[in-house]
């Protein structure tokens, strides 16, 4: 059987809170799963100083994430959002005729293991 | 037309004042309070005010430079009362001087070509509203002392708290001062235009305080310091008046009476803006030189740079990245799986718990916070 990185939704009504997992793709949404590699928690929380964006809180062992994908752990479409949001994957969905901005283009293939700013650098240099 | 633009001065006179009231109505048929004037008729208060204006306010339409005009400093005939008191009292010490010693020549100050000086302002002559006597207009920093400030700061690379208490500045406002003027000469260097005109206008208003860089200098010449910055600042958990009984023989310190009132309250001496100031004048009172004064003070910075950089790699390896879209920006914190143990159920451990049902629907859950941290 597969085995899925997706997230399960615990919290409240109105209060959504995801537990970003690995699991057996044909287990129910919230059992226990293999692992539990982070939380995301999907309602935006005002920015810290008062001025900017709304943030979202996501926690995330990136080795483990890692390291599941390497065993051929398939993201869901929303796992994988976040997790080439993370610079784990290649994004699989840009929006069309919206042009990223330049640290959120994730140029990166899977185990990819330049530092951030290098995969700026290099991608910089690509352009 | 506009009224401002018309007319731009006050009329002196109450005659000229009625006859420029009189012609403004009438090119102003379609206000509101047109059919009341257009009488011809003024009300008493402002014909006296503008008579006021033409006699004793004269001072204050064409203010004198160098010190304060509020209303209080003057008498009701517009003198200032501490020449008046001033004269007074030199008058006395005349006569008293001609009393003891009837053959001495006394110089007049006038006679010699000594030009009068105005004397210093007192608290009263810094009250601007008479009716409050508890608002007395307090000193400013001169353009001088900001440049100075922001100088030492910026280009001399001392730190806020050093610039703080060399100059006894208060730390919030050597900070205030410092992002001001760099706003002001971010606007300079992009011919930004200032209000020059205003700020001007605002500081001929207010009292300035003397300043002094040299520190030996200002304590020479007795310049008091423009504020004072050592001043204890007041916790809400000072609040409360506590009878607390001790024995006599134990030595009862600050760091005891923080912990009566609150046990994670820091003791006075430290929550003081400046509590190296009270370190190093222990160590003076003790004989300590100068040297090794500033040389002990040197190596406690150095420990607590030490610490605050290690607090600050330790907040920088919390969070991994932020990660700015169109909408929101994600936060990815780093985290290690192991941490939630064997069971998956550790404290340290993040997600929400499996096996573990939640007891916030339950029945007699206080939800409340019953106490707050302070």
């Amino acid at each position: 059987m597969v085995v899925k990185i997706r997230l399960a939704r615990f919290g409240r009504r109105h209060a959504p809170f995801y537990n970003i997992v690995v699991c057996q793709a044909r287990t129910a949404r919230d059992s226990k799963p293999m692992e539990v590699l982070g939380t995301y928690d999907p309602i935006p929380k005002p920015p810290i100083d008062g001025e900017g964006r709304a943030w979202k809180d996501i926690k995330l062992d990136s080795v483990r994430a890692r390291y599941w994908l390497g065993v051929g752990a398939q993201p869901s479409d929303t796992a994988w959002r976040i997790l080439s949001m993370a610079g784990l994957l290649e994004p699989k969905f840009r929006p069309q005729g919206q042009t990223l901005r330049p640290h959120t283009l994730v140029k990166s293939v899977r185990f990819d293991t330049r530092s951030w700013g290098q995969r700026k650098r290099d991608h910089e240099a690509t352009v | 037309m506009p009224l401002s633009l018309k007319s731009p001065s006050l009329p002196s006179s109450i005659t000229a004042c009625t006859k420029h009231i009189y012609s403004q109505t009438q090119s102003r048929s379609l206000s509101a309070s047109s059919r009341q004037n257009s009488s011809g008729r003024v009300t008493r208060a402002r014909s006296q005010l503008y008579r006021w204006l033409g006699q004793q306010g004269a001072i204050f339409r064409d203010p004198a430079d160098g010190h304060t005009n509020y209303l209080s400093a003057y008498t009701p005939d517009g003198q200032l009362r501490r020449v008046i008191e001033a004269a007074r009292d030199k008058k006395a010490e005349k006569k008293a001087a001609r009393d003891a010693n009837p053959n001495a020549i006394i110089p007049d100050a006038e006679e010699s070509g000594v030009k009068k000086a105005i004397p210093p302002e007192t608290t009263r002559d810094l009250r601007p509203f008479p009716l409050n006597p508890q608002f007395v207009s307090q000193s400013v920093l001169s353009r001088e002392a900001k440049e100075k400030i922001w100088e030492a700061v910026m280009v001399d690379g001392m730190s806020v708290r050093d610039a703080s208490s060399s100059f006894s500045v208060e730390m919030s406002r050597v900070a205030a001062v410092v992002r001001l003027l760099e706003i002001e000469k971010e606007w300079t260097r992009i011919k930004k235009p200032l209000a020059r005109a205003y700020s001007n206008a605002v500081m001929n208003m207010l009292p300035i305080s003397k300043f002094e860089p040299d520190e030996q200098r200002r304590i020479a010449e007795g310049i008091p310091p423009h504020e004072s910055i050592n001043d204890l600042p007041i916790h809400p958990a000072t609040g409360p008046q506590i009878f607390h009984p001790t024995s006599e023989s134990r030595v009862f310190s600050r760091a005891d009476a923080a912990k009566v009132f609150h046990e994670r309250l820091l003791p006075a001496d430290d929550r003081v803006p400046h509590p190296e100031l009270t370190i190093q004048h222990k160590e003076f009172t003790v004989g300590l030189t100068k040297e090794e004064i500033r040389k002990n003070q040197e190596e406690r910075d150095a420990e607590a740079e030490v610490i605050r950089m290690r607090k600050e790699r330790r907040k920088k390896a919390g969070v991994v990245k932020t990660i700015d879209t169109s909408r929101w920006a994600f936060k990815f914190t780093d985290i290690n799986v192991d941490k939630a143990g064997k069971d998956g159920r550790g404290a340290q451990g993040v997600g929400w718990r499996y096996g573990k049902p939640l007891m916030d629907r339950k029945r007699g859950q206080v939800k409340i916070p019953t106490s707050v941290d302070l």
